[in-house]
């Protein structure tokens, strides 16, 4: 469809019609006084000086030539093939399509999205997403409420603490208890109001857990108690267990490391997936394929409709209703330009690269890895003086690791370090000699 | 419109039927009722032994276009529910007053059951909200 603006001979012959002489005597509801007369604007800049200004404004960006940092957000390579799909103009522009069946190159599109994690989680349905990993968290944690008619979750530790909040903010406002556990006292915590347990894996501090383990144990006290399992870098899944052959009842992972850069944070990708048992229950979109009643070719339909909030209203388990299409599409194109191969090859890189810092790092007097499970690419190390780490990495121009007591105060001199496929034997050597040179000046020190 | 209205049953404002024998309910939604849901798509039905007070949701019913509840009648513990809904919901458009019955409840408080409406009460109902 053409975009056809209007001019002023339309405008004119539209108000004739209506019956009203100026654009200005459609607002007269507006009172005089709160009507803007001049915006305080300035005057407009010619093609190359408005990117000269943009040039400048994006010079305060500082782009690290390799990074240690992780923590929810990961540094992965995207294939070419991501940016040559999603920029298509029918991709790129178009907005949530309302009349959706009308979007047939879209529904295709986000359809082959839910079969892919559909295939690489192994969990039985996966819808067309939602917003980013931590609402899709809360929108689990909610959807385990409905369920099981209970109204207590619990939040297992080692949880990203940025979704746990929004896991607390969506609780707060559906009146659902909160309680926090770990491995000591989870089978205390268990009672007959918990709808969920929540837990992360691989966790916030790089453990990945064996919730096999306690599974067994949570269905013998709570035999309906849902287990949700939240995921930050789904590359692992190149080479972990897929989380459809455990007892997970509901996977929820952020999409960002699949093809979508690390833009300060943004935008993500909600993947969602739950048991076949649980479709009914799922928020967000379902698409749907289908063939014509008088013939034979096949489409792609938004489908369970029923669930959604537009038809649902106040009975709906969620109130999304815009999505992340494009996102999910980069996702798709993402896995499909690697393949099974591919990410296999992603998720070894990252460990193997991951393992050899933790092992080099725990040579150097004053480091100690405090992870006792095994870890994907995120290790907790403690530290001689982190705040003399970073600064070093920042001067060598790697994002240094995080600091781990911006989160948790009473963890001084813990870093959480990230290693991916992106980082280079170079940054490598460099980021050990500088572990090298904080040990050493603190042993000067002493 | 003419919808069905069959006699030996009991009505509720919020469009079931009921049927009592001795002690125990049939309900179900009437004619009217399933003609405003359109075609019903999923019927989500309560597990037999739960107990609910009058006027609370029992059952969901999902058409394509709309989600209704099936409000208790009486107070009861649920002794049966209708299990071809799960494979065939449409029954509830077909016959909603036969093989589209929903649940079965033994109810506890029989003088709830004056509250119910006669046949000819729900059909003024009707034909009021018609007009």
């Amino acid at each position: 469809m053409d975009f056809i603006p209007h001019n002023d001979k339309t405008i004119a012959e539209m108000l004739d019609i209506i019956g009203v002489k100026s654009l200005q005597e459609l607002f007269q509801d507006i009172p005089k006084d709160l009507i803007i007369e001049k915006l305080n604007l300035p005057s407009g800049l010619s093609e190359p000086d408005l990117l000269k200004q943009f040039e400048k404004i994006t010079q305060k960006n500082k782009v690290y030539s390799s990074s240690f940092l992780g923590g929810g957000c990961y540094n992965h390579y995207i294939p070419s093939l991501v940016d040559f799909v999603t920029s298509r103009s029918e991709f790129y522009t178009s907005y949530t399509p309302y009349q959706a069946e009308a979007s047939q190159g879209y529904l295709q599109a986000i359809y082959e999205y839910q079969t892919i994690i559909s295939r690489l989680t192994q969990m039985d349905v996966a819808n067309a997403s939602m917003y980013d990993g931590s609402t899709a968290l809360a929108e689990a944690a909610i959807m385990s409420t409905i369920i099981t008619r209970k109204d207590t979750i619990i939040l297992f530790k080692g949880i990203h603490p940025e979704y746990e909040e929004v896991v607390k903010t969506y609780c707060w406002g559906q009146n659902i208890n909160i309680v926090y556990a770990s491995e000591d006292n989870l089978i205390e915590k268990l009672n007959g109001d918990v709808a969920a347990l929540l837990f992360q894996s691989p966790n916030f501090f790089g453990d990945i857990e064996d919730i096999s383990k306690f599974a067994k144990n949570i269905r013998e006290i709570v035999p309906n108690c849902l287990i949700i399992q939240a995921m930050t870098d789904p590359t692992c899944l190149g080479i972990l267990n897929p989380p459809g052959l455990t007892d997970i009842d509901i996977f929820v992972a952020e999409g960002q490391s699949f093809g979508l850069g690390l833009s300060f944070g943004g935008p993500g990708l909600g993947i969602f997936t739950a048991k076949q048992k649980y479709l009914r229950k799922m928020p967000g979109r379902l698409i749907g394929k289908t063939t014509e009643i008088n013939g034979e070719k096949t489409g792609f339909i938004l489908t369970l409709q029923a669930r959604e909030q537009h038809i649902r209203r106040e009975k709906a388990s969620s109130n999304i209703c815009t999505n992340q299409a494009l996102c999910a599409l980069a996702t798709l194109t993402y896995l499909l330009a690697l393949g099974k191969t591919g990410l296999k090859e992603v998720a070894t890189q990252n460990i193997q690269k991951a393992h050899y810092v933790k092992k080099e790092l725990s040579k150097i007097p004053g480091y100690e890895i405090l992870n006792k499970k095994p870890t994907y690419n995120e290790f907790l190390v403690k530290c001689p003086n982190i705040d003399s780490l970073i600064n070093l990495c920042k001067q060598k121009d790697l994002q240094p690791p995080l600091k781990i007591s911006s989160y948790y105060p009473e963890m001084k001199d813990i870093a959480l370090v990230c290693v991916t496929e992106m980082n280079s034997k170079n940054s490598i050597d460099t980021f050990l000699e500088i572990a090298r040179i904080v040990s050493n000046n603190k042993t000067e020190g002493e | 419109m003419d919808y069905e209205f069959p006699d030996g049953l009991k009505y509720a404002t919020t469009h079931e039927w009921i049927r009592i024998e001795n002690s125990i309910a049939t309900v179900g939604i009437t004619d009217y009722a399933q003609h405003q849901f359109g075609d019903i798509v999923f019927v989500e039905l309560p597990e037999v032994g739960m107990v609910f007070e009058k006027g609370s949701n029992a059952a969901e019913i999902e058409s394509v276009k709309a989600v209704g509840d099936l409000i208790m009648p009486l107070s009861g513990e649920i002794i049966g529910v209708n299990q071809n809904l799960a494979d065939t919901p449409e029954l509830v458009n077909s016959s909603p007053f036969v093989d589209g019955w929903m649940i079965k409840l033994a109810f506890s408080h029989a003088s709830e059951i004056d509250e119910l409406l006669s046949v000819d009460k729900y059909k003024q109902i009707i034909q009021n909200e018609e007009h």
